[in-house]
């Protein structure tokens, strides 16, 4: 049965939505609250995408029996049949998964520790461009290493939701990314708004006035890089399995450092509301361009992804210049003892 | 052997002159300009379209591109960090801006790409210019770009000095870094002179773009590519030294050149892809071993010459006054 084009568009949106959220409260977290400029955002996502690319392998491994066939090599017929024994035994998908996001989260947290370590100490512009460069590596090493993810190929990955009818399978995708990210939405908020969040907030407003209440600045901005890694990472699996695969191109810079960073800082930098509401825009914005890209086409003499980044580089500026707030600008936290006065 | 050493004197020298660019606006506005290669790119497609839309001496692009790129870093300082400082943004929301004219350029300069392809059916990406070069002395003589691209650096390095130490306005460039409103203070016109720094930084890049694209390939992904490379020479240079951007840039250049060429035989031709990862190392372990790059080492050391010198003249100076006490 073919769904309709509407229900596909409006499914997209809303999966597309779920993962950049996911990925973005993690940004906000380590940027908005924490005042950590992580540009190499990619790095946490990517990671957590080669995860999904190569532990479910791994784990399915152990349940079927792939005879003479490599994940990478033979990696259509493999899929299929992973995907038949998913079919079969739909129970064994909740091990895997759990299984992929627990080293997922891992080496999201080992990566955002790593990442920040030579230059934490340092100031921020230095932090900056380690962790641009950081991001650059990933996508060099998920290319060039074929065993990894499949080098410039790419990789599919098993179908967790194989088990689902086919006519349900889209909707249902879309759904459980949605509940993902409500959930890690209404964590993310919650930690915000307890004690720890203040103290990222004092962290990135003035660590000097932090060091004389006998915290350490640095310490802490270990800590949210490795918190925002691990979310980050499960963005990264989130979004490798809902495209059922992984491709090292993708994971670049425009899409998952950049994009996140104008969708919170136009959405409004440490208010998780704010990300929601610039999540949204942009993701329903660029989800329109696409879907009239086609009676674009011809029209210009040159290809229209270009459009994308003058459109977005160009629109960074002049947020930055005239709303630098962004919609929903940040508002004092108010405390219990502030509110009585 | 001589390829090798063609190539990485010319990658060097090149990558030092965006050094010392990126360097000389880091040291003036105290942002990280991480738009700095998409001047080399536009001089690049400058060198381009001299050669192969108007048909003349690729050399020609030099100035053009010179003139160009620096237009472009004049109208970047002018129209978005100049406005963004007054504003009083902070440096990370200074350095987001950076990215995001870096995006916009990407599509700027992949837009005049396929303009031209479409336009005049020149390829233009992965093109190379190196066959339009003059080789001195015939077949496996000397190219030219390669004298030119070493006589730049030379002079870039020799003028830079006269500019800075030997003329009044380099002292006031000199004194306008050191601490501005004390400069405007002075009446040194402040503005006049950072919009020349840009001007210059931009320019350089893009004449480093010219012959980059006239040795090696050019293409609007180069921009990326080498970012983290100009990065790496200026920081393992001590980051706002322009002397130690020099340094810097040829030491990671020559590594990456060289270093490669040894890696491929040690392990094979496997490694080719993973060059970018060797600026990248060069760059944590500078970070973490000695933050303020080379030129720290270089001034430490002067510093405890200076030190030795007066410690030893006081005590020389002490010991007379002794004897004179003694004396009386």
């Amino acid at each position: 049965m073919a769904l309709d084009p509407g229900i596909i568009f409006i499914g997209d949106l809303v999966a597309i939505f779920s993962v950049y959220l996911i990925i973005n409260l993690s940004l906000n977290l380590e940027f908005g609250f924490g005042g950590v400029p992580n540009f190499g955002k990619v790095l946490a996502v990517a990671g957590g995408a080669f995860v999904m690319g190569t532990i479910p392998f791994m784990v399915f491994g152990m349940l079927v029996d792939y005879g003479a066939l490599e994940p990478v090599d033979d990696n259509i017929m493999l899929v299929h049949q992973i995907n038949a024994y998913i079919e079969a035994h739909p129970e064994s998908v909740l091990g895997v998964f759990a299984i992929t996001l627990i080293v997922a989260v891992a080496v999201g947290g080992l990566l955002g520790l790593a990442s920040a370590y030579p230059a934490i100490r340092l100031r921020g512009d230095y932090l900056a461009i380690t962790l641009l460069g950081f991001g650059e590596i990933i996508r060099i090493i998920g290319i060039n290493h074929t065993s990894l993810v499949g080098g410039t190929l790419g990789i599919s990955v098993p179908d967790m939701l194989a088990f689902v009818p086919n006519e349900y399978r889209f909707l249902t995708a879309s759904f459980v990314l949605l509940a993902f990210a409500g959930v890690i939405y209404l964590l993310v908020a919650r930690f915000t708004k307890s004690p720890v969040g203040r103290l990222l907030r004092a962290t990135r407003d003035d660590d000097l006035a932090l060091q004389t209440l006998g915290r350490d600045p640095v310490k802490i901005k270990f800590k949210v890089m490795m918190l925002a890694g691990m979310l980050g990472a499960v963005g990264g699996v989130m979004y490798a399995s809902y495209v059922e695969g992984v491709v090292a191109f993708g994971y670049d810079r425009l899409n998952w450092t950049f994009l996140p960073f104008v969708m919170i800082i136009v959405g409004g930098m440490a208010n998780n509301k704010g990300v929601l509401v610039g999540t949204f825009l942009f993701v329903a914005i660029r989800k329109l361009v696409i879907y009239y890209n086609d009676s674009l086409d011809g029209l210009l003499p040159f290809d229209i992804i270009w459009l994308d980044y003058l459109a977005l580089g160009g629109l960074m500026i002049l947020v930055l210049i005239f709303r630098p707030h962004g919609i929903i600008p940040e508002r004092p936290q108010k405390t219990e003892s502030l509110e009585k006065g | 052997m001589t390829i090798i050493l063609f190539d990485g004197l010319i990658y060097a020298s090149v990558l030092a002159v965006l050094c010392v660019g990126l360097s000389l606006t880091y040291k003036i506005t105290s942002v990280p300009n991480f738009a700095h290669t998409s001047f080399a790119i536009l001089g690049m497609y400058m060198a381009l379209i001299m050669a192969k839309v108007l048909d003349v001496s690729v050399y020609l692009a030099l100035p053009v591109a010179f003139a160009a790129s620096g237009a472009l870093a004049l109208f970047m300082y002018y129209g978005i960090i100049r406005i963004l400082q007054k504003k009083k943004s902070s440096l990370i929301s200074l350095i987001i801006a950076t990215l995001a004219f870096d995006m916009f350029m990407i599509g700027v300069l992949n837009i005049i790409a396929d303009g031209i392809r479409n336009t005049y059916q020149v390829n233009s990406r992965d093109f190379t210019l190196r066959s339009l070069d003059i080789v001195i002395g015939g077949d496996g003589g000397l190219p030219l770009v390669f004298v030119v691209t070493l006589v730049l650096l030379a002079g870039l390095a020799l003028g830079l000095y006269c500019l800075l130490y030997r003329t009044s306005f380099g002292m006031s460039l000199r004194g306008a870094i050191e601490n501005e409103s004390l400069a405007q203070t002075l009446g040194i016109n402040t503005r006049t002179i950072f919009c020349f720094a840009w001007f210059l930084s931009g320019g350089l890049a893009g004449m480093a773009g010219v012959l980059m694209s006239m040795w090696f390939q050019g293409d609007p992904s180069l921009a990326a590519i080498m970012l983290p490379s100009i990065f790496a020479g200026s920081i393992v240079g001590g980051f706002s030294s322009v002397y130690g951007a020099i340094l810097g840039g040829v030491l990671v250049g020559l590594s990456e050149v060289v270093g490669t060429s040894i890696l491929i035989d040690l392990l094979g031709y496997w490694v080719i892809p993973y060059r970018p990862v060797i600026p990248f190392i060069a760059m944590i372990v500078t970070l973490l071993v000695l933050p303020g790059g080379l030129i720290q080492l270089i001034t430490k050391y002067q510093k405890r010459k200076n030190m030795t010198m007066k410690k030893a003249e006081e005590e020389k100076e002490d010991r007379r006054e002794e004897e004179d006490g003694v004396g009386a």
